[in-house]
Formats: structure tokens, C-alpha cells, sequence
């Protein structure tokens, strides 16, 4: 399997021969989690960067009332708050939604990327604008969309975030997601979510099969759910 | 325990194939009234009189809840009835 974080910063910048052997140095030494584990909480000193390599990450918020609410999804690839070693806390978690590989990164290693690594550098900068993109559509979806169309709309963003990593092909990934994570996603209740699912099953938006997501035509499920992937900025800065 | 919500919302029936599970009897409750006014901000868009239902199924298939809501409008005078034109 390809480094999942080159993939993704390609689309970010040029990188050169010696920028992917940085890459591939900076993947050699990752953990594995287990599935449901804080990789962080709330008010914790953040301290290293984490990279995802395998599996699904989401960044979460505990309610007063004890609810939770999932602000982003971080798939293979992703990289989260580069520079939040300059915060002193954490304003929000982050745990794991299936068993996960993941990489800590030193600040000074951070340090040595952006100051020794232009190409990498910008490509970072470029992964922490479609970031605040993504964070802004995802207002929009919910602030706006009623649910059929936000859950469309998470699954064509998932489809191509995906498949910039080669976890998904043209109109399929495995979606390792619950009815309760997505629930907390959307900000509607887990009965509601299946009530969606199972309207957007009988108009043919999508199918299910042992744990995989299908869109039988990703066109149709994109102008249903309003989706314009432009905010992905996978055309590069 | 695993409880099913069959919901019609006047615009749309759905017969629940997945369900959730429910430690007590007071959740099944509270879910089936929660996803009422969820669903009518979904798909109640435009004023009109309509109710929408939802009926609980227990594991064994008996119904065992029901919560509805009603949306009832009306003009009060003849003048918002000329309004309309």
C-alpha cells in the first residue's frame, strides 16, 4: 500500500523524489488504536501532530446535556491542527471510529517539514485551507440542507476523499460508520437517520452491501445533495 | 432491546427495516417523539394541514407506541382569503 499522506499532499504541491522520501521517513514509525479510543480529549495539552493512516478518526464535542456532536471526519491521509502545539488546549476531541494506524509527529519534526521542505510546506498550508473549507461547507450542510440531502452530501464528500487516497473506487468505499455516528453528524436522531437511509435505499441513491457504501450513479446522488467538491481543492492551489 | 419506527409523514411512509436499540421503555418514547419534529423540518416545507405518525414495533413485531403531530392552518378572515389571489 502507497503512502496515503503523499497522496493527499500531491494534490497540494509538486512534490519532488526527495520531499516523498521525507514522506515515507516520516510514516516508518506509527501505533495502532484500537476502535472507540480518545486519541485526545478536551483541555488536554495538545503535543504531537497526528497523522491517520488507517482508519477512520472523528473530531468530536461532549454536550452539557451529554450529547455528542462530530465537527469532522479525518480519513487516511489526514493530518490534524499542524500547528496546534501553539495552543495550549485543546478546545475539542478527537477519538477513533474503527481500529486505526496512526502517526505522531513531533513539533520539531513539524519544524523541519515546513522549514526545510518548501514543496511540503505548502502542501501542508494547503491541507489546513481545505480544512476550514470543508469545516465551512459542513456549516452550510447543516445549517441549511434538510437530512436526506446532508447524508447525500457527507457521502459524495467521503466518495472523494477517498478516493484521493485509493480507498474508494469510482462510486464505492467501505463506510465503517454507525447509525450513531452519523446521527451525531447530522445533528438528527438515530431514528431519523434511518428513516433516511432507507428513503435514499428506495430511490435507488444508494445500496448497501456487507459494510460498503454503493452510489449507482454518483452524478444523480451529487445533484440531489447539492454537492460541488470544489471546496476539496483537489485541482491543487 | 431492538424497537423499529414505522413513520408517515403525511409527504412519505417508511417502514423501518434497521431499527435501534433502546435500554428502557422512557427512550423508545422519547426517540419516537424526538424524530417527529425532526422530520417536519424536513418535510413539511410549505403550510398546509397535515399529521404525521409514528408507530413502534417491539423485536416481535407488535406495536407497543405511537406519537403523532399535527400541523393545522387556516386564514381567519375572509380578507386573507382575497390576500391569496
Amino acid at each position: 500500500m502507497g503512502n496515503p499522506l503523499t497522496m493527499k499532499l500531491g494534490h497540494g504541491s509538486k512534490l519532488t523524489s526527495d520531499d516523498r522520501q521525507r514522506l515515507d521517513a516520516l510514516i516508518e514509525t506509527s501505533s495502532r488504536i484500537e476502535a472507540y479510543q480518545d486519541l485526545i480529549r478536551e483541555h488536554d495539552p495538545p503535543g504531537h501532530v497526528r497523522l491517520i493512516l488507517e482508519g477512520f478518526v472523528c473530531r468530536y464535542k461532549i454536550l452539557e446535556n451529554g450529547r455528542r456532536s462530530i465537527i469532522a471526519y479525518l480519513v487516511p491521509g489526514d493530518i490534524c491542527d499542524l500547528h496546534v502545539a501553539i495552543l495550549r488546549r485543546m478546545d475539542h476531541a478527537m477519538c477513533t471510529l474503527t481500529p486505526c494506524k496512526v502517526v505522531f509527529i513531533s513539533p520539531e519534526t513539524i519544524e523541519d517539514l515546513t522549514t526545510n521542505y518548501p514543496r511540503i510546506a505548502r502542501a501542508l498550508w494547503w491541507a489546513t485551507l481545505v480544512d476550514a473549507a470543508t469545516l465551512r461547507e459542513w456549516l452550510v450542510n447543516l445549517g441549511q440542507r434538510p437530512s436526506d440531502q446532508r447524508l447525500g452530501h457527507l457521502f459524495c464528500e467521503l466518495l472523494m476523499r477517498l478516493q484521493t487516497v485509493e480507498l474508494a473506487d469510482e462510486n464505492s468505499y467501505h463506510l465503517p460508520l454507525t447509525q450513531e455516528a452519523l446521527a451525531d453528524t447530522l445533528g438528527i436522531s438515530t431514528v431519523h437517520v434511518n428513516r433516511v437511509l432507507q428513503q435514499l435505499r428506495e430511490d435507488g441513491l444508494v445500496v448497501f452491501r456487507d459494510h460498503r457504501l454503493i452510489i449507482p450513479n454518483v452524478k444523480q446522488l451529487k445533484e440531489f445533495a447539492g454537492f460541488d467538491g470544489n471546496y476539496l481543492h483537489l485541482d491543487g492551489g | 432491546m431492538r424497537y423499529y419506527f414505522d413513520i408517515d409523514s403525511g409527504r412519505r411512509a417508511t417502514r423501518d427495516q434497521i431499527g435501534s436499540e433502546f435500554a428502557r421503555p422512557e427512550d423508545v418514547r422519547a426517540a419516537a417523539i424526538r424524530v417527529l419534529p425532526d422530520i417536519a423540518r424536513d418535510e413539511w416545507p410549505d403550510g398546509d394541514c397535515r399529521v404525521m405518525i409514528v408507530k413502534v414495533r417491539d423485536h416481535k413485531g407488535s406495536y407497543v407506541f405511537q406519537a403523532s403531530l399535527s400541523l393545522v392552518s387556516n386564514w381567519l378572515d375572509a380578507v386573507g382569503e382575497d390576500d391569496l389571489l
